[in-house]
This record gives structure tokens, sequence and C-alpha cells, in this order.
């Protein structure tokens, strides 16, 4: 073949593949990009009570920054952001150490052990939210039962942000584990063996092997519920929408509520703008961080 | 409001409802007018569409259309409009709406169709525009132009239990007072039941504060300023907190209609201030049918100044086929569908149907039955639409009402600090409408 014949072929399969790609790509870009940039463009715009629509500018970003209701959201999400995160990580590798060493327990109880996080939030939410209530729910009746004060949990505002994250951890803890899990069973047995023979203890064992070998399989499990948990929104909704007062407004609850409930959308994307700004960086950061505990 | 205050019994001379009552083309009205058609119908998944939709065939056997039921809850529903309407869509046809919540900002958007024309032109014989409750007709009523057609009437009215009353020795309560005794007596009387109930979750707390406010004499606004910290204001935010706060349940800042039916339905609470929507849930199983008491909730220095307000059916702006969604409308609203509605526990906002023989029949049939009309005949005759301000932004007032509220039953504030809070907020919120 010559080279003008081998380079008009190269072309061919050049065109064939950017024909084949083409759907896959314009399918991208029509449903990840064109609503970023919408949303973008709606964040300088200004929507008043009654949807009349006018460019802002910068306004709306210059007005979050006086916002009250943002920063406390802000510090909502963070609040429950790291408690919820800190209670998973640290009993989604407990979870994940008993199942990996119970190896004779029941395939359905493994599965029951991971099943809330099979459960849509809704529906998780609704369940504690008959649960907590403090009248007629289970929680304040066992309480009682072992001589315990009831509590308001939901109702609570000092309580709620730790009543939500229980109920987010309860429900989100085992997806932790099972991803622990795999990476358990990915360690090499040899470390072990030779930490065996050197008579290392069970808890030195952990804490200098298998937790920093874990490390870079918890960091990434860090990513996937930094990301759903920054955005924390279907069980507040259900259970306290963002109250009592604005005690559990979180930064989604609140664009959601300026968005759809008192219609000025252009103020509601520049919040969740900002928001998935920090969605972004909480993940470069644990990227970073993951590079850093790779092994 | 004054303006706002419902007569529903009394002829109003509003120049649109006398439009309404003509009807020029009933002579050549023809049911079958758009056969093969597809009307889409937005709805909210209450009490009040699903016995309207229980007879959907009938409609669609009378017109030959077919109708395509978008259903949601209450808040999903409008998130699911927001979207459609902002998208210029024509997606939905016909959607349901709250002339008292939402009236002045969706009217102001511009997404209601003007039903004037076609409330006159295109109506059957037995339509009877005219026997619709006049004062929904014209709080649904905004610039000029008719926006929806009333589906029900209702508002919160005041329910107790009457075998707890008799234990503790109290009497039916006939003013505010009244229920604030009754309250403490049975706090003491009866300590396993909560002794009051009513709204705390702070989006749904105007619904049954504006109740007391106005029984109480107060006002949302005069002279375009917040009045929430005039003295009537600031009595009726003290009154309604303390009575959650000292006789409600744990968690009553919660508390919306769902909790607040199943509590009471449950025997769990003495007296309940929820909706007259919620009779039937209330009802469910039967327990409570035994000791029935309800009443319009008792007066203030101002008497009994009930909040009364209905669903409407609204045609789209952006609907395509505006003729077809008002046949849909049409049929939903005519007196015959609105009184098998009345037969499942939905008040007809028809005079007409209020008094049928058969509807009397069924109410005759439960002693709740008749105390329950009783009240709803108390809230259309003296009721005032007024929930929250009566502004474009009516929405998000509440919001800054429920916020009262919620910081006096939690104690965070003083009455002072939290009217002044809420009255600066809402002044704000006025200036920009």
């Amino acid at each position: 073949m010559s080279d003008t014949a081998a380079t008009l072929t190269q072309d061919r399969q050049k065109l064939e593949m950017a024909a084949l790609s083409a759907p896959a790509v314009i399918f991208t870009v029509a449903m990840i990009a064109f609503p970023v940039v919408y949303t973008i463009w709606l964040g300088f715009q200004n929507f008043s009570s009654t949807g009349k629509q006018s460019f802002a500018g910068l306004a709306n970003y210059s007005k979050l920054v006086s916002d009250y209701e943002f920063w406390h959201g802000l510090w909502v999400t963070i609040a429950l952001y790291v408690l919820s995160l800190v209670l998973q990580l640290v009993f989604g590798v407990w979870l994940a150490l008993v199942l990996f060493h119970a190896k004779r327990l029941p395939g359905i109880v493994r599965s029951l052990f991971i099943s809330p996080f099979m459960m849509p939030p809704v529906v998780a939410g609704m369940m504690w939210l008959v649960i907590l209530d403090p009248s007629l729910g289970a929680a304040n009746y066992i309480l009682q039962s072992f001589g315990l004060p009831p509590s308001d949990w939901l109702a609570s505002p000092s309580l709620v942000i730790p009543t939500v994250a229980l109920i987010d951890s309860w429900q989100w803890t085992p997806y932790v584990a099972l991803i622990v899990l795999g990476g358990l069973q990915s360690l090499p047995p040899s470390v072990y063996e030779a930490a065996q023979i050197d008579g290392a203890s069970p808890f030195r064992t952990f804490r200098r092997i298998t937790l920093p070998l874990l490390l870079p399989t918890i960091v990434t499990a860090a990513i996937l519920r930094s990301v759903d948990l920054l955005r924390f929104f279907d069980i507040i909704y259900i259970t306290t929408q963002g109250g009592p007062g604005n005690a559990s407004n979180t930064l989604n609850i609140y664009g959601f509520r300026v968005g759809f409930e008192f219609f000025n959308i252009g103020y509601a994307s520049a919040l969740m703008l900002t928001l998935t700004a920090i969605v972004f960086g909480a993940v470069l950061a644990f990227n970073r961080l993951r590079g850093a505990v790779a092994w | 409001m004054k303006a706002r205050m419902l007569a529903t019994h009394v002829a109003l001379p509003v120049l649109v409802i006398a439009a309404v009552s003509g009807q020029a083309g009933a002579a050549d009205f023809d049911w079958m007018k758009f056969k093969g058609k597809t009307v889409t119908f937005l709805a909210n998944n209450n009490p009040v569409s699903q016995a309207l939709l229980t007879y959907k065939a009938d409609f669609e056997k009378l017109t030959g259309m077919t109708l395509k039921v978008d259903g949601y809850q209450e808040q999903q529903m409008r998130q699911r409009l927001v979207t459609v309407m902002n998208a210029n869509s024509d997606e939905v046809d016909v959607f349901m709406t709250l002339p008292s919540r939402e009236g002045e900002q969706f009217a102001a958007a511009g997404w209601y169709a003007d039903l004037t024309a076609m409330a006159k032109d295109e109506v059957a014989k037995e339509y009877d525009p005219a026997g619709l409750s006049q004062a929904l007709l014209k709080a649904a009523t905004f610039g000029g132009k008719l926006t929806s057609m009333p589906m029900n009437l209702e508002g919160p009215i005041f329910y107790y239990r009457t075998d707890i009353f008799r234990k503790c020795g109290l009497d039916a309560p006939k003013t505010i007072k009244d229920v604030e005794a009754a309250a403490e007596k049975i706090k003491t009387c009866d300590s396993a039941v909560t002794p009051f109930v009513s709204r705390g979750l702070k989006p749904a707390v105007a619904y049954t504060f504006s109740n007391m406010l106005h029984n109480i004499g107060g006002t949302y606004m005069a002279g375009g300023k917040s009045k929430l910290c005039s003295a009537k204001g600031k009595e009726a935010l003290d009154t309604y907190s303390r009575l959650l706060r000292d006789f409600g349940p744990p968690g009553v800042v919660n508390y919306s209609f769902q909790q607040i039916s199943a509590l009471y339905r449950s025997g769990r609470a003495a007296m309940a201030f929820e909706s007259s929507n919620e009779l039937r849930t209330v009802m469910e199983g039967g327990a409570r049918l035994k000791d029935p008491g309800l009443l319009p909730f008792p007066a203030g220095a101002a008497g009994q100044v009930p909040t009364t307000i209905g669903w409407g059916m609204a045609v789209s702006s952006h609907s395509k086929q505006p003729g077809a969604a008002w046949y849909f409308v049409q049929w939903a609203t005519s007196p015959e569908v609105q009184k098998k509605m009345a037969l499942q526990g939905i008040a007809p906002p028809r005079p007409s149907v209020a008094n049928d023989p058969e509807y009397r029949k069924w109410i005759e049939e439960e002693p709740v039955r008749k105390e329950w009309q009783a009240a709803l005949d108390v809230l259309a005759t003296k009721g005032s639409s007024e929930v929250g301000y009566p502004i474009v932004a009516n929405p998000q007032s509440r919001e800054f009402i429920g916020q009262a509220v919620q910081d006096l039953i939690l104690k965070q504030k003083t009455v002072d600090q939290a009217c002044a809070d809420a009255d600066k907020a809402l002044d704000a919120l006025i200036a920009l409408n």
C-alpha cells in the first residue's frame, strides 16, 4: 500500500471514529454543558417575584456576601458534611472490618447490613420522620422504656443537625463499608504474614498496616460521599424543610426555596453555582490527598 | 383585609362576575367540540383532586377527549409548574392553584389564561356560573381577569374531643381565652393527651395563624407597612405561640396537617386546629366518630373571622388549546361533579350544592358531618381569604410569619424581638412589590 493510500485510510478511520463518537459527545454537551452554561447565565439575571427578568451583572454574587441566610446555610452545610462524613468513614471502616472477618456470616445477613443505601432517601426520610416523632414515634418510646427522658430530635434547633447526620449515616455507612470491604479484599496477604511472623498485635496490625494501606480506598469513599453530603437535600426536605427556624437550612435547601418558592431563579442559580464551586473544591482537595496517600 | 372578605351568599357587584353570569354560548354548546384532543392536568395530589379524578372516565366519555393527569404533592406540583411556565412550555393545559397564596404572583407573571370570556361565551346550559361562590370568584379575579374557577371551599376549623371536655367538666369553647383555659384544665385533668395542637411548621403556620390574628382584630398590613408589632399583632403572635409551646405536642415546630391529623385521629390530642379538608383523614378508622366536636375557631376581640380559601382550576396561558382546557375546567366545576365530590366530603363552593337534598341527606347521616357543615357555613359567610401578606411575594411573607412564631415557640426571642425582626424583613419584602 502506498503512503498516500495509507494516509487516506487513516483519515477515513479518523472520520469514522469521529462520526461514531459524535452522538455521545453531543449527548454529553447537551446534558451537562448546556445546563451548566445556562445556570451561569441565569446567575447574571435578576428575576422579580413575578418572573420579570433583567440583566443583573454580578449583583447576585455581591448579594451573597451580605446575605445572612447564605452564610448560615454554608455553616449548616459544612457542619452536616463534617459530622456525617466522620461518622460514615469511622463506622464504614468498622462495618467493613466486621464483614471482612465474619466469613461465615450468611449472605442474607450481609445483605441486610448493606441494604439501607439501596432505599430511596425519600423513603428513609419518611421512615425516620415517623420513628423520631416526639409524640407518636418509636424512638422516644424506647428511651422512656429505659427510664430516659424523651427527646425532640428533629424539632430541637440544637439536636436537628446531629439527628439528620445520624439518619444520613444510617443510610450511607453501608455504602462506605462496601467500598472499604473491596479495598480490604485487595490488600496483599504477604504483609499480614510478615506482621504475624513479627508478632504484631491485631490492633498494631490494623494501625500500622491495614489503615495506611486502606487510605486510598477511604479517600475514594470520602470523595464520593463528599459530593452527596455537600448537596444535602432529600432527607432534610422530607424531615424538617430546613427547620426548626432555619437550623437545618442547608445551602441546597435555601437555593431550592429561593428558586422554586420565591421565584428568584437568578439568585438561586448564583447560590447553586457557589455550592458547586465548594463541591469541586472539596473533591480537588481529596484528590490531592489521594495522590499523597497512594501506594 | 376587608377587600378580600368573603360573603359567599351575598351578591357582589363585580363586573367580571356579572359577565360570568351571562350564558351567551349555552344554546350551541357542544361537549364533543374538542373530541380527540388530549388535555394535560397538573394536579395537587390532595383530597380535592382525588375526589375529582374518581370521575375522570365520565369526562372522557362526555367529551371524547383524553385527560392526562400529572399528579404531585403540593410543593412538587408548584416546582413542576414553575419549571414549565418559566420555559413557556405548553406541556400543561390546566393546573390547580390557590389564589390566596400564589394568585397575585401568578397573575402578575402572566401564567393564568383569562377565563372571563370563556366563562361567558362557552358554557353549557347546566353550568350555572352564577351559582359558584361569588366571593371565591372575586378572590380569583386579578386586574379584572378571572383566573381560575373554584373547586372547593375550605379553611381551618377547630376539632375537639367532646368526651375529654365532658370528663374535665368543660363546655365547648366560645372564645380564644376559653381555648387557653380548657388547655390548662386538660393538662391536669388528662395528662395523657396533648391539650392543643395546630400548625408549627414554618411555611405552614400562616394558614392557621391568620385566623387567630383576624379573630383578635389584627391585620398584616396597614399603610404599606407590616403590622405584626401592632398591639393586636403581638397579642396574636403571643397567644398562638403560647398555646403551642405550653399545651402543644413536643416537636410542634415540625407539625403540619399530616402530623396534626395523625395525632388527633390517634386520640392523643384534645383540641386540634386544622383544615376542614382533613375531616375524612381525622375520622378514618372511626375512633373519632364517637366524640366529634367541630367549630369555627372560637372568637377573639373582633369576633369570628375564619380563614376561607379554595383550590381553583386555572388554564395555563401557554396552553395551545385553551378551549379544550376550559371544557375540562367547566366539567370539573359543574354542579353535577361538585355534588358528587361533596358526597365524598369535599365542601362545595356552590351554595346550591350545599343545599341539595341528596347532599343534605348525606350530611344528616353522621353528627360529625352536621357539625362540619355548620362550621363551613360560618366559613362561607364570614371568612377572609387573607393568608399571609396580600402582596405578590405572599409565599415568602409566610416564611417570616412562621419564623416569628417558631422563634417564640422555641423561646429564642421575646415577642417584641420576634415581631420587630419579622416586620423589618416583611417591610423590605413589601417595598420590593
